[in-house]
């Protein structure tokens, strides 16, 4: 491969979703999971099995944010503990990639620079990763609804689906 | 104006009075609508939409 494998910085969200749809060992394919205490005590109360997952985790405790600017916005946007602890570790590892599915986590993150995916992506990233076949990711997006707390509309499932299928001709 | 009766955690509450006590709002419920709005201006449709789209091509095409 010609990508070399990145740490990323996880929220509480796609850590959840991704357990809760069967896919959290997608995270292997990167050097580090980090997480913040607070996120891991999120994951705990919400869902503690995922943290047994055989996953490279590494767990930091954030201090305060360097950039003010940084603490601004996660004010303004009204952040959470692990969203904003999340992104206070981001300003020590910028060349990790910041994984979220909150919009405000996410703008935030894009004002600061940091590179963000969240839960879709890594699933859809699966098949250019030759981790799953893009029937298998489509038999998971498929699945959302049923199996996770990741609410997209079902137009926009819809649409994801389409586009696999139009990338991969299945 | 619509009425809505919901349930919240109790320190959440706490702090939505602790607000109003100090005199920067009028009651909670000026505290809970404010709080709704800025949610809603990061949670629009199209935003939510071109986040997963923005996934989706990373996901396909991206390079890492």
């Amino acid at each position: 491969m010609t990508e070399e494998a990145r740490d990323i910085v996880c929220d509480t969200g796609p850590i959840i979703h991704l357990d809760e749809l069967g896919c959290l060992d997608l995270l292997t394919d990167f050097q580090k999971i980090i997480l913040s205490v607070s996120v891991v005590e999120e994951i705990e109360k919400h869902r503690p099995l995922a943290l047994t997952a055989k996953l490279p985790f590494q767990v930091l405790r954030a201090q305060n944010p360097a950039e003010e600017n940084l603490a601004t916005m996660c004010r303004m946007f009204a952040l959470d503990r692990g969203e904003t602890d999340s992104l206070i570790i981001m300003e020590s590892h910028p060349d990790a990639m910041f994984l979220t599915d909150d919009a405000s986590a996410r703008i935030v993150a894009e004002r600061m620079g940091f590179r963000v995916h969240g839960t879709i992506g890594i699933i859809i990233r699966a098949i250019r990763r030759k981790r799953k076949s893009p029937a298998e990711v489509l038999s998971i997006i498929g699945s959302i609804p049923l199996k996770s707390t990741l609410f997209i509309k079902p137009a926009l499932l819809t649409e994801i689906s389409a586009r696999i299928k139009k990338e991969f001709n299945v | 104006m619509k009425t809505v009766q919901t349930e919240v955690p109790e320190a959440l509450y706490n702090k939505a009075m602790a607000l109003v006590n100090e005199g920067w709002f009028h009651d909670e419920k000026d505290v809970f609508s404010e709080a709704i709005r800025r949610f809603l201006d990061t949670h629009q449709s199209e935003l939510m939409q071109k986040n997963i789209r923005e996934d989706i091509e990373w996901g396909l095409h991206g390079d890492d």
